[in-house]
């Protein structure tokens, strides 16, 4: 590959200064003359139907302009997966968990907006929830929604290869049952819409969201307007991880207050309402079965998954799918059956989250693999590494593996944890482990998997580029502005961006499934090459050489390998403008995995994605045997991310996702008691602060997928299928003691201490 | 609940980034609501509202304070400081610059209070540890950066 | 989450904030750092007919040497006893413990009479109101039933402050203010141990400063917290500890915090270890009697059991730092 200018560079994201003076806006910073200010009343009660709904009291407050119940909107339900929709802008009928959406008010202020929800009459007539997903799945158990009787709204039972064969040829056989904890995203900043309606009827929202057209078409046919009236803005997003992956009542009711009242209306959470009416990482009850031929080969996995939904489906039948197929890689595994169930309970809702279903699994498989390496003799680097997937080697679902670091991945981790002088040798108390995983870089859904990018080249031979790729602060805008600043031959500073608004920047599915490098970074690509191509004809007529021997390169356009035959970049504009052509230069790009491979997976095999990421991680662990607490001392990422654009920005993504990984291991879960949060705060939520942080290395494993652009894959949500394993093992290595369950916590450690020292 | 309408509305002066600013408004509204809604200063994020993420710090008298557990009408005469003042002359502080460099910037929302709360911590002590830095950004949630960067940045302005 | 609406009044003597307060004592409340005041209005558990500040009353914010005794003024903010040269030579105790309250922001907010009044914690009171929307009110939000114990007339809050427990270790008196003149209490007996009203004040007292007698002997402040840093305590402990000039021990406090209604002195203990010498058997026996003598209630998300186990072994931890010879 040609050496390359902007690249592989460490550019500092393109909105950094503006969000370190403070000048960076997010929704809740914007503001309209008149604007009203909304707020949601929720249900105290777990399962109830509401018999009577008296908005009167609110409405006589000072100040409110409009008080709302489910029966008020057009009863159309929601759902981020179209298959999946089971869910109204507040609830019609029945609630289904503490913190569902019940009704709505406006005010001229806050303080308005609060005192009438105080002031809502709601008649409710409790019904029997059911809070457990085993228990939901009985027979008798409540119905939490009238079409789904057994509570199971989405399932999968898949069998690839012969599992009861190959178990029959195992020389070894493990079972062991794991469960996961309910887990919040904690974007900082909570999730906020704003509406404005234009003179024509046409509502513009603004929204904390990761997926602007998406929330575009679930407004339109919620609120039952065409499409062509609602615009939808993404301001700066503080933070998503695929809570903001969905569609919430702050949205629809945002903007059916604002077409209501002709006026600007603005609904921001409360943190509280993030942890219990948002969404959450799915907790999962995992059995597995896994046969091993006595060289160390993984023959088969069995696996019964019973995830606990919560009250609505969100991503359902895709996180159960998805948790499915990604157990066959990063490991070569021929026969696998898998039955997992999506399972409704009377509790907060789980949705997509760094990792969607899969890093629960991925525990499970890691942390058992540990156990299976020590009964068989193995190491489990070595276990890891022969039983490795390898580029190109045909997969039992046919996804289409073209670059595979992953052994490089594990011996790098490995090497920087210190794996040979550590593993088993560090004094009791201390010990290290490590875990593998793979990832799409983006992900097919059923709606649209096509990005597009629009790039201009402007008369002053400044770039502008329009892409609907929603950048919630990884720095997409900023990676796919380096591609087109690479492809043009023109510094970073050259090109102006517009994202991610839906009636000026080209469609784009969102930001999700660790796709947006890969697929808008490939429109924008593209775009940027047909633009190029059109001043390259100009260029070539003038110098009158072939189109096919020019370069662009620092603002220079000119005969590959003779940087002095050429011209300026504004130069040639200036001659691609006197030459009669028309003006701007436009590019177009659209990107679209390769045809006839992309499926959903959701009903037949296929290549799920255009290329797939591999990482380990690598922990260090001291564990205090006198009180239980687990001091993560080190971090060892290592990830395949294919090539990375902008190195410090994958360092970012790498050492954040981690430090969240390790606080699903040891710190955080949202805990319930009879579906009401008990820890809805930053305070008594354990989200890792900067005390918890350990140190963090990143190796950045570069494989160069040809699907890619400039080679590039995924980064960062990967990242965290990996960490609470690798922990999981490292404390195995410092006290000998295996935990199934997370997170693990100074209690469960001293438990286990106790329970080792009665052995 | 409450008793008979009282009189709740002042006339209160604020010093903000060196500028007076005169208003009426209610005695029971913080400074974050205050800087946010009525001086339009959206520097200052709410992140949690209860004094748990640091995402509103401002800094009083130099002092880190949670703007979102501080009456604006209790810092009347005193000296505030938002991420909005911190540039002198139009040039950045130090602070801005590394973050901006280092890479310890990602969604930015707790970039204004996680910048001030260490301009706040190294005007104090402007040789910490890397354990001290910790500790004086441990109230600042941050979920995107893990905090390497951040900490790399803020140490890379201290005088060892 | 806005705060209720509320008359704020801006005293400039500690008499006038004395009358105001003993005007109508029920319905009003002192405002100093608001780090916890602020949390609970927003939630709707305070709704204040006044609020009086008690910043806007000068000098009230020292650390100072009188004679032997060090005097620290209520207003001193919690970072003012971290980083005051006094404090530091003198109790570099209570220079650390105030670093171990919540992080940077709130010690620099927080004042020393705040958090030694802070209000008692519970699952079931420290919440917003549409959380607490599900049940009736608990008893200390104003209700009749403790939920808790799911009797009426109760209430098991538990008190969690970190500085009063090394205070109380230091054997610290507290001056407090009111409509009679002063008075001066032991810090002790400050806490009422009554969960819905945790501090002794009399109608319209309000705690003026902190006096602490010169320092003998040697004292530490273990706080066991998920994170280490913004959480209040699991449970914490401050260990006082005097040789009586031989190998024996002379006299021994032991505190905990955040596993009762107030801060614990757990006498038994403090019993047992004195005249005896830091063997480890003493230091077993100990520790089991101290965790035996707390009762904590289910107050928070963590388990009683957890918390008196816990106790016992921070207990231990304490002692065997005695053990060494130098402890830190």
């Amino acid at each position: 590959m040609n050496k390359l200018d902007v690249v592989g560079k460490r550019e500092p994201m393109l909105d950094a200064w503006e969000k370190a003076t403070g000048r960076a806006r997010f929704t809740d910073d914007l503001a309209f003359p008149g604007m009203l200010y909304g707020k949601i009343l929720r249900s105290p009660l777990a399962h109830a139907k509401i018999l009577h709904l008296d908005l009167t009291g609110a409405e006589k407050v000072t100040g409110v302009k409009g008080a709302i119940g489910g029966e008020d909107i057009p009863k159309k339900k929601y759902g981020i997966v179209p298959m999946a929709k089971d869910e109204y802008a507040l609830a019609i009928g029945k609630v289904r968990y503490v913190g569902d959406e019940v009704a709505a008010v406006v005010a001229t202020s806050l303080d308005a907006a609060e005192e009438a929800l105080s002031k809502i009459q709601v008649d409710y007539e409790e019904l029997p929830a059911v809070f457990d997903p085993v228990e939901a799945m009985q027979p008798g158990a409540p119905v939490i929604h009238e079409e789904v009787h057994n509570n199971v709204s989405a399932s999968i039972r898949k069998e690839f290869g012969n599992v009861e064969k190959a178990f029959g040829e195992s020389d070894f056989l493990f079972e062991d049952t794991f469960e996961t904890q309910a887990v919040n995203h904690c974007p900082l900043e909570p999730q906020a819409a704003l509406a404005v309606v234009d003179p024509s009827g046409k509502v513009t929202l603004y929204a904390s969201t990761q997926i602007p057209f998406f929330l575009r078409r679930n407004l339109a046919t919620t609120l039952d307007i065409p499409e062509s009236k609602v615009r939808v803005i993404k301001p700066k997003v503080g933070g998503g991880f695929g809570q903001k992956i969905d569609l919430y009542a702050k949205d629809f009711c945002a903007a059916f207050f604002a077409m209501k009242t002709k006026k600007p209306v603005k609904f921001v959470y409360e943190r509280e309402e993030v942890f219990t009416s948002t969404r959450q990482r799915h907790p999962m009850h995992i059995q597995l079965k896994t046969g091993m031929r006595k060289d160390g080969t993984i023959l088969a996995q069995q696996f019964k998954v019973i995830a606990d939904g919560g009250a609505y489906n969100s991503t359902a039948p895709l996180m159960i799918t998805l948790a499915c197929y990604f157990i066959m890689l990063p490991y070569r595994l021929e026969n696998l059956l898998f039955e997992g169930y999506h399972v409704y309970t009377n509790k907060p809702v789980g949705g997509a989250m760094r990792g969607h279903g899969i890093p629960q699994v991925r525990f499970a498989v890691e942390a058992q693999l540990d156990h299976v390496a020590e009964k068989m003799g193995i190491d489990p680097l070595d276990l890891r590494l022969k039983n490795a997937f390898q580029a190109g080697a045909p997969h039992p679902a046919k996804l289409r593996v073209q670059t595979c670091g992953f052994s490089d991945t594990l011996k790098t981790a490995a090497k920087g944890i210190g794996w040979e002088e550590k593993r088993g040798k560090l004094p009791f108390g201390r010990g290290v482990g490590l875990a593998g995983a793979s990832f799409p870089s983006g992900v097919s859904n059923m709606s649209h998997i096509s990005s597009g990018a629009m790039v201009k080249i402007e008369r002053d031979g400044s770039i502008t580029l329009l892409t609907g790729a929603a950048d919630i602060g990884q720095g997409a805008e900023t990676v796919i502005s380096q591609i087109v600043a690479e492809e043009l031959g023109v510094p970073l500073e050259d090109i102006r961006i517009t994202a991610a608004d839906t009636e000026i920047t080209p469609l784009d599915p969102g930001t999700f499934g660790s796709g947006v490098t890969l697929r808008a970074g490939n429109a924008a690509k593209i775009a940027s090459q047909e633009a190029r191509e059109k001043l390259f004809e100009a260029v070539a007529e003038k110098m009158e050489v072939n189109v096919k021997e020019l370069e662009a390169r620092n603002r220079r356009i000119y005969v590959k390998g003779s940087p002095e035959r050429g011209m300026s970049f504004k130069e040639a504009i200036k001659f691609y403008q006197y030459s009669d052509r028309p003006m701007p230069i436009i590019g177009r790009g659209s990107y679209q995995p390769p045809a006839k491979e992309p499926t959903t997976l959701l009903k037949e095999d296929g290549n799920f994605s255009p290329a797939y990421s591999f990482m380990t991680q690598a922990a260090e662990v001291e564990v205090d045997t006198k009180t239980g607490k687990v001091k993560v001392l080190k971090m060892v990422a290592s990830h395949d991310c294919g090539k990375a654009i902008n190195p410090m920005l994958v360092e970012g993504q790498l050492e954040g996702s981690v430090v969240g990984g390790m606080g699903q291991a040891l710190y955080e879960e949202v805990i319930t008691e009879k579906g009401r949060v008990l820890n809805p705060s930053f305070l008594d939520y354990g989200i890792p602060t900067a005390m918890e942080a350990p140190s963090i290395t990143s190796v950045e494993v570069e494989t160069n997928d040809p699907e890619g652009p400039f080679g590039a894959k995924e980064s960062g949500e990967g990242t965290q299928l990996a960490p609470a394993p690798a922990i999981i093992n490292a404390i195995y290595d410092a006290i000998g003691v295996r935990f199934k369950t997370l997170p693990v916590t100074p209690e469960k450690i001293l438990q286990a201490l106790d329970e080792k020292k009665k052995e | 609940m409450r008793g008979k309408e009282v009189v709740v509305k002042r006339i209160i002066t604020l010093n903000v980034n060196g500028e007076e600013f005169e208003f009426l408004t209610e005695v029971h509204r913080t400074l974050l609501e205050v800087l946010r809604e009525d001086l339009g200063l959206t520097g200052t994020k709410r992140g949690c509202d209860l004094g748990t993420c640091g995402a509103c710090t401002v800094l009083i008298e130099g002092k880190p304070y949670l703007s979102c557990l501080t009456l604006a009408a209790d810092v009347q005469g005193k000296k505030i400081v938002t991420i909005e003042g911190l540039a002198q002359d139009g040039e950045p502080h130090p602070l801005q610059k590394a973050f901006v460099q280092k890479g310890a910037i990602q969604c930015g929302f707790c970039t204004p209070g996680m910048i001030l709360m260490a301009k706040a911590f190294l005007d104090e002590n402007p040789n910490p540890s890397e354990e001290e830095v910790k500790q004086a950004i441990s109230g600042n949630i941050c979920r995107c950066t893990g905090y390497t960067k951040i900490v790399e940045a803020i140490l890379s302005l201290t005088h060892k | 989450m806005r705060l209720p609406k509320f008359e704020y009044l801006e005293p400039k003597t500690l008499q006038e904030a004395v009358r105001a307060l003993a005007s109508d004592a029920k319905r009003s409340v002192l405002l100093a750092g608001g780090t916890d005041l602020l949390v609970n209005m927003k939630h709707r558990v305070i709704e204040p007919k006044q609020v009086i500040n008690l910043k806007t009353i000068p000098k009230l914010a020292y650390v100072k040497n009188v004679k032997d005794e060090l005097r620290i003024g209520a207003l001193a903010t919690l970072h003012d006893l971290s980083s005051s040269r006094v404090i530091q030579e003198r109790f570099p105790i209570l220079s650390h413990v105030a670093t171990k309250v919540g992080a940077y922001a709130l010690q620099a907010m927080g004042t020393l009479g705040g958090n030694l009044c802070q209000g008692n914690r519970c699952r079931f009171y420290n919440q917003s109101a549409f959380w607490r929307g599900a049940k009736p009110p608990c008893y200390k939000a104003g209700g009749k039933l403790c939920h808790v114990v799911r009797k009426p007339g109760e209430c098991h809050s538990t008190y969690c402050g970190d500085m009063a427990p090394v205070l109380i270790a230091l054997e610290a008196q507290v001056r407090v203010v009111g409509p009679n003149g002063e008075r001066v209490l032991s810090l002790s007996k400050l806490y009422s141990r009554d969960g819905k009203r945790p501090l002794s004040l009399r109608k319209g007292e309000i705690l003026k400063e902190v006096l602490i007698p010169p320092p003998s002997g040697k004292t530490l402040y273990l706080k066991w917290r998920r994170r280490e840093s913004i959480e209040f305590p699991i449970v914490s402990l401050a260990l006082h500890i005097e040789k009586d000039g031989t190998e024996k021990i002379g006299k021994a406090r032991i505190i905990f915090s955040a596993v009762g209604s107030g801060p614990v002195e757990t006498i038994g203990a403090e019993e047992m270890l004195e005249s005896s010498s830091l063997d480890n058997r003493t230091i077993e026996r100990v520790s089991n009697q101290a965790a035996k003598e707390i009762s904590p209630m289910r107050t928070s998300i963590y388990s009683p059991s957890y918390k008196r186990r816990m106790a016992g072994i921070l207990l231990r931890q304490a002692l065997e730092n005695f053990q060494i010879p130098n402890p830190k």
